[in-house]
């Protein structure tokens, strides 16, 4: 899959299965590629053959490049069918969480261009005034994705981005999901010393 | 009996109807929810996508909160949060360091002696006993529900005890049975609906959902039941553009399980439904259930 073939080194492989392990606390290792987790997986149809079982193989190789960049490891939905079927109990969701953030640590850039900016509002959101107001975590949310559009001359696209989301809104409004009140909570400077406590911190 | 109850962010937004149905009919059971000081939110999947430490962090204030207002008990209604919340107490035990790591910036110390519960796991509990004899029950006929339980109720991201069978649910089927309602058996009852990645994943979700939908109308069922917001929204908001993608023609309305039992309590549409408020689930339930409620 890497645009060179890959070549096992040992060193390499022992290095990077560390890291997975202890980032996502699964014993990798544990695996004996039986692929319970294969057929269960919801979006196995949709990543050219890569299943949880494969994607552990790539880990413990240390098959970096595919690792990173295989569309499992970017479409798993994290709805751990796999986990619960796999007799050695290896939660083959986290690890795909673990390699998104590895990553993205990579300055690898996510197969979906909103996965990021979703996921950084919404947490940013949280952090920022303790509670999720929908219409403000979306609108920090488009905010960043045009921010994306703009830097690479992408104008189409911001339009376009227009365009969807604001046929989205007004389908929640016309379903009366969409509210303008506002919510906080008075705790946020102890998430944000929490979130100070965070910095630096690669696993719990 | 007393309840300390996190309804949760979704719960004062798009879901508002599933926070007041679950007062309404938890009020009528004599179960009474007490919601907790200035909560905050738990983050939900997206702290875990980025801040390992945050995702313990942020269920561990509430948790803190909780514990020290005196319950026994935490009520979670929304999927995520539950999950989240349960997960992190988890954590939280098998991991003390982190946990005085955590406290020492908590003004509300977690102690570790409250029990958390999902809307569903009280509801199963409760109706079982005495409560549910005391109230007069309305026969609800035409009712053919399949109930959709989604990730979070059986699957979560770390080992903790799970009451319910993983792969085959039960806990909707049995809250229903003791309203007179049968559900159909089917098997996409804890299928991944995509979730959040409707938003950047979007063919990916909607491909699993026209999935859901399929077997549900090849079970002959003609609504859904959920527990989670995030399932409701999924499965309501986007029924029309899964259903013309996949060519289905027929429509079923998503209910949230609070909505059935509160019709089986008498409550009246108005009721489960305040139309002043902005908020309907947006389909006309009425159709189903004729002029019964």
């Amino acid at each position: 899959m890497g645009s060179k073939p890959f070549e096992y080194t040992p060193q390499a492989a022992d290095v990077f299965t560390r890291e997975v392990m202890a980032r996502s606390g699964q014993n990798i290792v544990a695996c004996y590629q039986c692929k319970r987790c294969a057929s269960g997986c919801p979006v196995a149809e949709e990543t050219d053959m890569v299943t949880p079982n494969r994607l552990v193989r790539m880990v413990v190789l240390g098959d970096i490049e595919s690792a990173l960049t295989n569309k499992l490891t970017w479409k798993c939905l994290f709805c751990h069918t796999c986990g619960t079927r796999c007799p050695n109990n290896i939660k083959t969701g986290r690890i795909a969480d673990t390699l998104k953030k590895m990553a993205l640590d990579a300055g690898i850039d996510p197969q979906q261009p909103e996965y990021k900016n979703f996921h950084r509002a919404f947490f940013n959101y949280s952090l920022r005034w303790g509670r999720i107001n929908e219409i403000g975590m979306m609108g920090e949310f488009q905010l960043r994705n045009m921010w994306d559009h703009l830097r690479r001359g992408n104008f189409v696209a911001i339009i376009s981005e227009v365009a969807s989301k604001s046929t989205l809104a007004w389908e929640m409004f016309k379903q009366k999901r969409l509210h303008l009140s506002f919510h906080s909570s008075k705790g946020r400077d102890e998430i944000s010393r929490l979130y100070k406590k965070s910095a630096g911190r690669k696993w719990i | 009996m007393d309840l300390a109850y996190y309804p949760g962010c979704s719960l004062y937004q798009s879901a508002m109807l599933y926070n007041h149905q679950t007062r309404l009919i938890f009020a009528r059971l004599g179960l009474h929810l007490h919601e907790i000081d200035d909560w905050s939110c738990c983050g939900a999947t997206s702290a875990g996508k980025i801040n390992d430490f945050m995702a313990i962090a942020l269920p561990a204030r509430n948790l803190g909160i909780a514990e020290n207002s005196g319950f026994s008990e935490l009520v979670i209604p929304c999927a995520a949060c539950y999950s989240r919340t349960v997960v992190a107490q988890k954590q939280l035990q098998d991991f003390p360091l982190l946990k005085n790591e955590i406290n020492q910036e908590l003004s509300q110390k977690v102690k570790d002696n409250i029990r958390v519960s999902s809307t569903l796991d009280v509801l199963q509990r409760e109706m079982g006993g005495g409560r549910l004899a005391a109230i007069d029950l309305e026969k609800l006929e035409g009712f053919r529900p399949a109930c959709y339980y989604g990730c979070m109720h059986t699957r979560f991201p770390y080992d903790v005890p799970v009451a319910d069978n993983v792969e085959n649910p039960r806990a909707m089927e049995e809250v229903l049975k003791a309203i007179g309602i049968k559900a159909v058996d089917w098997n996409y009852k804890t299928l991944c609906c995509g979730a959040s990645s409707v938003i950047y994943n979007t063919e990916c979700a909607l491909d699993l959902m026209a999935k859901i939908m399929r077997d549900a109308l090849a079970r002959d069922a003609n609504c859904l039941v959920v527990t989670c917001p995030m399932c409701q929204m999924n499965m309501e908001s986007q029924q029309e553009k899964f259903c013309t993608k996949h060519n289905i023609k027929e429509r079923l309305p998503v209910y949230f399980i609070t909505e059935l039992i509160g019709m089986a309590f008498g409550f009246s549409k108005k009721d489960l439904q305040p139309e002043d408020d902005m908020f309907t689930t947006g389909m006309d339930w009425t159709q189903l259930c004729g002029d019964s409620v």
